[in-house]
This record gives C-alpha cells, structure tokens and sequence, in this order.
C-alpha cells in the first residue's frame, strides 16, 4: 500500500546520501532535530513546531536499517501511526532516493476517487443545501 | 465486541479495509446497512458496530426515514483527513529540497579541504 511516494534523483554518491539520512547531526541539518541512532529498534524523537491536537513531538523507532540501501522508522505524532521509509538504489548520475510514508489507512487510494470523480466543490454542493437549511443537530461538526 | 472511544480519530476509522468499502459505497449516494451488508459480504450487526466507528469519527451522517435509516459520507470530514495527507506530501517535498541542499553544502566543503 502507498500512500505517499516520491521519488529523487540525487546527483550524489549513495554513500553521501545514506550518511545524511543516518547521522543525527546531519539528519538535524535537513530534516529535524532528534535523538537517532542507526540501530534498530532504537526510539527516538523528532521536535518541531506544536500545532493544534498535536504537541511537535514525532515518536519513531528504527524498524529496517540495511546500509546503504533502506532505512525504515516509525512515525507517530498527532493522531497519525504511520511509517517512513528510504529506499536508495545507485544510477549512472548518482542516487535514486524513493520515499514512502504509509499508514494513512489507504484513505489516499479513495481520495482521487473523491476529487475526480465527484470534486470536493461538487459533493459539497451536492449534499450540504439541505444540511445547511436544516437546524444543525447538538454537538455536529461546523462545516468547513 | 468493538470497542469504541468517544472521538475516535479518522485515521484509525478509515484503517479497515470494510469500512474503506462502506466510504466508497457511501460515496454520493446514501445507503442503509442492509444494503452495505449484502455488498460486503458480512453481516449487518458487523456492519452496525463499523458504521458506528466511522459515526464516531464523524466521517458519516445519518437520516431516518421511516424505519429505514440511510447513512452518507460527510465530505468536509474526509477533506480534513485528504489536507493531513496533502500536507505532508508538500512536507516532504520540502525537506528532499533541504536534503539535496544540504548534499551540495557537504560536497563543497569536502572539495575545500582537499
């Protein structure tokens, strides 16, 4: 199941690449700052900006650690449970770096479905005249 | 017997595979249980105790009529799940940016200490 792929092509050495996704300071450097270690099952934490419903704490743990080629973490903050990982495959110009953020429940795989088939603007329109005329029941959603 | 917290998060709501199926089949049009239940291939208490879980998480609306109750996605609540995923995507976008950037930054100062 994918529910985020993207893939980069790096004109750097896969070695280069693995070390900035490995070594905490460098990880710091692009990414976030953390407590990682390359060890597996090793938890750690990545801090950022707090928002609302989540505090900018991201709980992970090294999952798969295969130098220089995969390297997956956990990924929990807010009210996701999902996983990163980092797949690099060596080309003739240097690193083709692929990766994957999963665990949104495949939610992603009826999204296109939503937007192409129906359009948010369609299926707002669609349902929300009579909803929006009624008395909101006690407690309902605003919409948004 | 599920259980089932108040506020439950949509992410875990949307995790099961039935209750993806219930969402696309209640997509555009309402549906009642039974109907979900035959296309399923469960039975309707199953179906009950999962349309309770996607009620919680506030991703469906119901309306009776009758003695039949018919269930419908509420499309401004998936909206706010698809913009966490959108979200994201640009997130990581972003810092691949950072990464290449920061590559660039360690060859050069590789290249000036040789």
């Amino acid at each position: 199941m994918k529910d985020i792929e993207i893939v980069r092509m790096l004109k750097f050495p896969r070695d280069s690449v693995w070390n900035a996704l490995t070594d905490s300071a460098q990880l710091a450097a692009w990414l976030m700052p953390n407590d990682f270690r390359p060890e597996i099952g090793h938890r750690f934490t990545f801090r950022t900006k707090p928002a609302p419903g989540f505090d900018g704490t991201i709980h992970c743990e090294v999952l798969e650690l295969s130098p220089p080629e995969r390297l997956v973490i956990s990924w929990r903050g807010g009210p996701l449970d999902t996983r990163v990982s980092f797949d690099l495959a060596e080309t003739a110009e240097g690193t083709r770096l692929t990766l994957r953020h999963t665990g949104f429940g495949g939610l992603s795989n009826i999204i296109p479905r939503l937007v192409l088939g129906f359009g948010w603007k369609g299926l707002l329109e669609k349902k929300l005249p009579g909803q929006l005329s009624a008395p909101q029941p006690a407690g309902a959603t605003a919409w948004r | 017997m599920t259980q089932v917290s108040p506020n439950q998060d949509p992410f875990r709501a949307i995790a099961d595979p039935n209750r993806r199926r219930m969402l696309d089949l209640m997509l555009g049009q309402e549906r009642t249980v039974g109907f979900l239940a035959d296309d399923l291939g469960i039975a309707q208490p199953s179906v009950s105790q999962h349309m309770q879980v996607l009620r919680l998480a506030g991703l469906v609306d119901a309306r009776s009529e009758g003695r039949r109750t018919f269930y419908s996605v509420r499309p401004a609540e998936l909206r706010g799940v698809a913009e966490w995923i959108a979200k994201y995507e640009a997130f990581w976008t972003g810092r691949l940016d950072a990464l290449e950037n920061h590559l660039s930054r360690m060859k050069s100062k590789g290249t000036r200490a040789k």
